[in-house]
C-alpha cells in the first residue's frame, strides 16, 4: 500500500475528475447484454456449417469484440486516464507480436525440418 | 489483523542510523534496502569472481585435471548466473535504483515501501536457492542459457538444474515487483515540475529498464514453468520423441535474453549520463536524443532475440529480419557514444576515478559493441557462434561495459550513500589495474575464437595453437581479482577511516545531491519544486550551461520545515517471511521435502494476507497522494495495471505454445474431446461474474454496504461454479478419455494453460472472499472503493484472457493449427 503525501498539489484537475465518471448499474447491464449476444453469435457460429469457411475471422472479430468491451466499459479504459489504455494496450501488441511470431517461426521450423 | 503500526521518529540525521539488526530486518527505507542490496551483490560478486578464477585455472594449461568436467559445467555456468542475475542486475537496480530514484525524483521513497522490502528478501532467498547447490545436490550445471533438451531429467537426472529452474522463478518474481514498484514511482511520484524531458538520464534508463523487465521477464517464467512440467510432471514441453521441439525453450528464453542484455547495460549507459557531465563541468551533450535512443533500444531490443539463434536454422526471412532489427540498434547506441564523447569535448575535465572508470566504459563498451554488429551478420555469425569470440564480446559488453559503469557509479555515489570518501589514489591503482587486467583477458579471447576455440569446453588438446593465450588469460585473471582487493579495501579504509564528504563533494548537477550525505530517512526536508532539468546546478549557479566555480559549489541555506509533519511509513516484518515461505516451498520442492512446501505456502499465504491488512488505512482513498502525485493517478491503480500489462506476455507465452504444438500432438486430439457445451456455460458463467463484480464496484461507490457485499459474493459464487466446472471438465478428460497431464502435447499444454488460467481465477475467488469479509466488517464504504476497483480489475481481465482462451482453443478447435 503507498502511504505517501507530498506536501503540495500539482496533479492536473481534469485526470483527478475523470476518476470519478465510471459508469452506472444500468449501463453495466446493457454490455452484459451485449456481451451475452455476441457470445450466443460465437457459439452459433460454430454450429453453422455454412460458416465455416469463414470460421476463423468471424470468431476473431467477435472475440475482439468482446475484449474490447470488458477492457473500455467493465474496466474503465474508456472513462479513465488514457495512461491505463497505454499500460494495457502496449503489452498487448507486444503479446500479439510474439503470438504471431512463434506461429510463423513454427510453421516454418515444422515445414522445413524434423525439429 | 496485525496491530496497528506505529510511525517512527524522524529526528535521525542519517539512515544508516539506529534500529539494530531488527531494524534492517523489518526497514522499509529505500535507501536501506538499496545498501542490503549492495552487501548482498557484492558477496555474491565474491563468489562469482572466485568461480570465474577456478574456470580460468582449469582452462590454463591443455588437458589440465585441476576440475572435473562436471564441477567445470557448474562454476562456469554458476559465474554467468551469478553474474548476470546476483550481482549486475542487483547493483543496478536493487541497488542504484533503490537508493537513486526516490532521490533523483525529489521524492520521500518508492511508490509502495513494503513491496520494495518484499522484493529484496525474496532476492536474498532466490540467490540463496540458487545456491543451495554447494551444500546439497549441486550447482546448476546447463549455463546460464539452460539450452534444452540437456536440462531435462533424462541428460541431466540431478538436482542441478531444479536449483536452476526454481531459483529464477523465485529471482524473477523479486525482479518484477521491484520493477513494477519502480515504474509506478517514476511516473508517478516525480517532484512539481520534473516532467519527462527534465529526469535526470539515470531515471529514463530505469524507466526503461523497467519496463522491459516487466514484459521480458514472463517469457522466461514460462518457459522456466515448463521446464519444472518436464522434470516433475513428466511433459515433453522440449522432448524431441513426443514431437516437442527443444527450439521452444531457446525462443522463449531469448525473447526473455536479449531484453535482459539491454536490463544490464541501459542502466550503465544511465550512470554514465550522471558521471560524464559532472565531472566534464557541462550539461549532457543532446539530452532528448539520448533519451529517445533508449526507447528506441528498448523497443528493438524485442525484435531480435533471433539473432542468438542464426544456427538453429530458422529461414532466410527469419534471419533476415532479425538481422536487420539487430542491426538498427547499433544507430541509437551510436547516438550515445557520440553524445557521451561530445559531452567530454570542450569540457573541464576532472579526472577522478569515477571519470576514468566512465571513459572507459565508453571506449570499452564500443569494442563489444563493434564485435556485437558484427553478429547480427547470419553468416558471419554462423561462423562465429559458439566460439571464444561470444566469450570475449559480451565479457567486453557488460564486464567491462556494465561493470565499469558500476564501478564508476560506486566511486562517484560513495560518499552520498556512506558520508565518506573513498581514497582517490587507491582509486587509481584499482582503476589502471582494471583497465589492463580486463583487457588483457578478454581481447585475447577474440584470437582464440578465430583459432576455432569452443566455448564452454573444459579442457583442450595441447596441439590446437590455444596454449599460449590461454595461460596469458588465466594470468591476467588473477590480476582482476587483485585488483578487486584493492577495491574492497579502499572500501573498507573508506568505512573506518574515511575523510568526511560534504552533501555534494562533486559539485554535481542533480537533485540528490541538494541533500545531506548520507541522507536523512525522510530524504527531503521539503519536497523540491524543479524547474529545469539539472536542477540542483541551476539552483546554484542559474542555469544548465553555467560554467561552474573551480572553487566549489556556493552554499545552499538550508529549508526550514516543521519535519515532524513528515510521515514516514511504519517498519514491517512480513516480507521477510513471505519470502521465507516461497523459499520453503521453492527448496522443500527440489529436495522432495513435501511438508516443508506445505508450511511455506501456509506461511506466505498468511504473511501476506496480514501485510496487506497491516495498515489500519488499507485500501482507503489517499486524495492526499492521488491529488499530488505527478498524473493525478492512485499509485495502486498505476500498479494493478502495470501488473496486467505484464500478465498479458506470460499468457500469450502460454497461449502461443498451445498454437505452436496443438498440431504436433499425438492423439486424442482436441477436436475429439474438448466439450463445447460446457464451456460455452462456464464462459455465460464468467462474464455473468464480470457484471456482478462491476455492480459491486457501482454499489461501495455510492456507499451501499449491502448491495456491495451481496454482488462481491454473487460474483465469488460465479468464481466458484466456473472452477467447478473447469475441475468437472479435467475430471471428464481423465475419467471418460483417459487423458492424463502429460499424455501428448495437447493434453500438457491445455492443462496447463487453462489450468493457469484457473488458478488465477482461483486467486481472484480468495480476493474478494476476503474483501466481502471485509465488506460484512462494514470494513469497505465508499472512501475504500479503490480496493474493490482493484480487485475488479483482475478480475475482468481474467475474464478477458477467458474470452481469448474460449475462441482460439476450444471455438477453433477444428481449426488445423501451426
Amino acid at each position: 500500500m503507498s502511504e505517501h503525501a507530498v506536501e503540495h498539489g500539482h496533479a492536473p484537475a481534469h485526470r483527478v475528475a475523470a476518476e470519478s465518471h465510471h459508469p452506472g448499474a444500468a449501463q453495466y447491464i446493457v454490455i452484459a447484454i451485449v456481451l451475452t449476444i455476441l457470445t450466443v453469435f460465437e457459439i452459433g457460429v460454430y454450429y453453422v456449417q455454412v460458416l465455416q469457411p469463414v470460421l476463423v475471422p468471424l470468431l476473431i472479430i467477435l472475440a475482439a469484440a468482446k475484449f474490447a468491451l470488458v477492457a473500455m466499459y467493465y474496466m474503465h479504459l474508456h472513462f479513465d486516464d488514457r495512461v491505463f489504455s497505454a499500460l494495457f494496450l502496449f503489452p498487448l501488441s507486444l503479446a500479439a507480436l510474439i503470438l504471431f511470431s512463434l506461429i510463423l517461426l513454427f510453421t516454418y521450423l515444422s515445414h522445413h525440418l524434423v525439429l | 489483523m496485525a496491530a496497528q503500526p506505529k510511525a517512527i521518529p524522524i529526528e535521525r540525521a542519517s539512515y544508516l542510523e539506529g534500529g539494530g539488526i531488527y531494524g534492517w530486518l523489518t526497514t522499509i527505507d529505500h535507501k536501506r534496502i538499496a545498501v542490503l542490496y549492495a552487501v548482498t551483490a557484492i558477496v555474491m560478486m565474491a563468489f562469482g569472481g572466485i568461480e570465474a578464477m577456478l574456470v580460468r585455472t582449469q582452462l590454463m594449461y591443455p588437458e589440465n585435471n585441476f576440475l572435473s568436467a562436471h564441477t567445470y559445467n557448474q562454476f562456469f555456468t554458476m559465474h554467468g548466473l551469478t553474474m548476470i542475475f546476483l550481482v549486475i542486475m542487483p547493483l543496478e537496480t536493487g541497488f542504484f535504483g533503490n537508493f537513486l530514484i526516490p532521490l533523483q525524483i525529489g521524492a520521500r521513497d518508492v511508490a509502495f515501501p513494503r513491496l520494495n522490502a518484499l522484493s529484496y528478501w525474496i532476492f536474498l532467498l532466490g540467490a540463496l536457492t540458487m545456491n543451495f547447490g554447494w551444500i546439497w545436490g549441486g550447482l546448476p550445471n546447463d549455463g546460464w542459457f539452460g539450452y534444452a533438451n540437456l536440462t531435462e531429467r533424462m541428460y541431466s537426472p540431478g538436482l542441478n538444474i531444479d536449483f536452476y529452474d526454481i531459483g529464477l522463478l523465485i529471482l524473477g518474481v523479486s525482479s518484477v515487483m521491484s520493477a513494477l514498484n519502480f515504474f509506478v514511482t517514476i511516473v508517478n511520484m516525480r517532484a512539481p515540475g520534473m516532467t519527462f524531458m527534465r529526469m535526470p538520464m539515470f531515471i529514463w534508463s530505469l524507466l526503461v529498464t523497467v519496463i522491459l523487465i516487466l514484459l521480458a521477464f514472463p517469457a522466461l517464467t514460462v518457459g522456466l514453468i515448463f521446464l519444472f512440467m518436464d522434470r516433475y510432471f513428466d511433459t515433453h514441453y522440449y522432448r524431441v520423441i513426443a514431437g516437442a521441439s527443444p527450439i521452444l525453450w531457446q525462443h522463449l528464453f531469448w525473447i526473455f535474453g536479449h531484453p535482459e542484455v539491454y536490463i544490464m547495460i541501459l542502466p550503465a549507459f544511465g550512470m554514465i549520463s550522471e558521471v560524464l557531465p559532472v565531472f566534464s563541468r557541462k550539461a549532457l551533450f543532446g539530452y532528448p536524443m539520448m533519451a529517445y535512443s533508449m526507447i528506441l533500444i528498448a523497443f528493438l531490443s524485442y525484435g531480435v532475440w533471433g539473432h542468438h539463434m542464426f544456427a538453429t536454422g530458422m529461414g532466410p526471412v527469419a534471419d533476415a529480419t532479425f538481422s536487420i532489427t539487430s542491426m538498427l540498434i547499433a544507430i541509437p547506441t551510436g547516438i550515445k557514444i557520440f553524445s557521451w564523447i561530445a559531452t567530454m569535448w570542450g569540457g573541464r575535465l576532472r579526472f577522478t576515478t569515477a571519470y576514468l572508470f566512465a571513459i572507459a566504459f565508453v571506449l570499452q563498451f564500443t569494442i563489444g559493441g563493434l564485435s556485437g554488429v558484427m553478429h547480427a551478420s547470419p553468416p558471419i555469425d554462423l561462423e562465429q557462434t559458439d566460439s571464444y569470440i561470444i566469450v570475449a564480446h559480451f565479457h567486453y559488453v557488460l564486464g567491462l561495459g556494465a561493470l565499469f559503469a558500476i564501478l564508476a557509479a560506486f566511486y562517484y555515489y560513495w560518499p552520498k550513500i556512506t558520508g565518506r570518501l573513498l581514497n582517490e589514489k587507491l582509486g587509481k591503482w584499482h582503476f589502471w589495474l582494471s583497465v589492463w587486467s580486463f583487457n588483457a583477458t578478454f581481447f585475447p579471447m577474440h584470437f582464440l575464437g578465430e583459432l576455432g576455440m569452443p566455448r564452454r569446453i573444459y579442457t583442450y588438446a595441447p596441439n590446437m595453437g590455444w596454449d599460449f593465450w590461454n595461460k596469458w588469460e588465466t594470468l591476467n585473471a588473477y590480476v582482476i581479482a587483485v585488483s578487486f582487493i584493492l577495491f574492497f579495501i579502499n572500501i573498507y579504509l573508506s568505512l573506518t577511516s574515511g575523510e568526511r564528504a560534504s552533501s555534494d563533494p562533486w559539485d554535481a548537477r542533480t537533485l540528490e545531491w541538494s541533500v545531506p550525505s548520507p541522507p536523512p530517512e525522510y530524504n527531503f526536508a521539503a519536497v523540491p519544486t524543479v524547474i529545469s532539468r539539472d536542477a540542483f546546478w541551476v539552483t546554484k549557479y542559474g542555469s544548465v550551461e553555467a560554467p561552474g566555480s573551480d572553487t566549489g559549489p556556493p552554499m545552499t541555506a538550508p529549508a526550514l520545515v516543521d519535519l515532524s509533519k513528515i510521515h514516514i511509513p511504519a517498519p514491517s516484518l512480513y516480507p521477510v517471511f513471505i519470502a521465507l515461505g516461497l523459499f520453503g516451498m521453492g527448496v522443500g520442492m527440489i529436495i522432495s521435502w513435501y511438508r516443508m512446501v506445505l508450511i511455506g505456502a501456509a506461511l506466505l499465504v498468511m504473511s501476506a494476507i496480514a501485510m496487506c491488512f497491516e495498515y489500519p488505512n488499507w485500501g482507503e482513498e489517499n486524495e492526499h497522494m492521488v491529488a499530488e502525485s505527478f498524473l493525478g493517478l492512485d499509485h495502486r491503480k498505476v500498479g494493478i495495471w502495470s501488473f496486467i500489462g505484464s500478465e498479458t506476455v506470460f499468457f500469450a507465452s502460454l497461449i502461443s505454445t498451445y498454437m505452436v504444438y496443438k498440431s504436433r500432438s499425438m492423439g486424442p486430439f482436441d477436436a475429439q474431446i474438448l466439450n463445447i457445451p460446457l464451456t460455452s456455460f462456464s464462459t455465460f458463467v464468467l462474464l455473468t461474474s464480470s457484471l456482478l463484480m462491476v455492480l459491486a464496484l457501482a454499489a461501495f461507490q455510492r456507499n451501499d454496504k449491502f448491495w456491495g457485499t451481496f454482488w462481491l459474493l454473487g460474483t465469488a459464487f460465479f468464481g466458484c461454479i466456473f472452477l467447478g466446472g473447469q475441475v468437472y471438465e479435467f475430471g471428464d478428460f481423465w475419467l471418460e478419455h483417459g487423458m492424463l497431464f502429460n499424455s501428448n502435447l495437447f493434453s500438457q499444454c491445455f492443462y496447463t494453460l487453462v489450468g493457469f488460467h484457473g488458478f488465477h481465477v482461483f486467486i481472484g475467488v480468495v480476493w474478494l472472499i476476503v474483501m466481502a469479509i471485509a465488506g460484512i466488517r462494514g470494513k469497505i464504504d465508499s472512501r475504500r472503493a479503490l480496493s474493490v476497483e482493484m480487485a475488479g480489475l483482475y478480475w475482468h481481465f481474467v475474464d478477458i484472457v477467458w474470452v481469448v482462451i474460449f475462441t482460439l482453443i476450444y471455438l477453433m478447435r477444428t481449426v488445423k493449427g501451426a
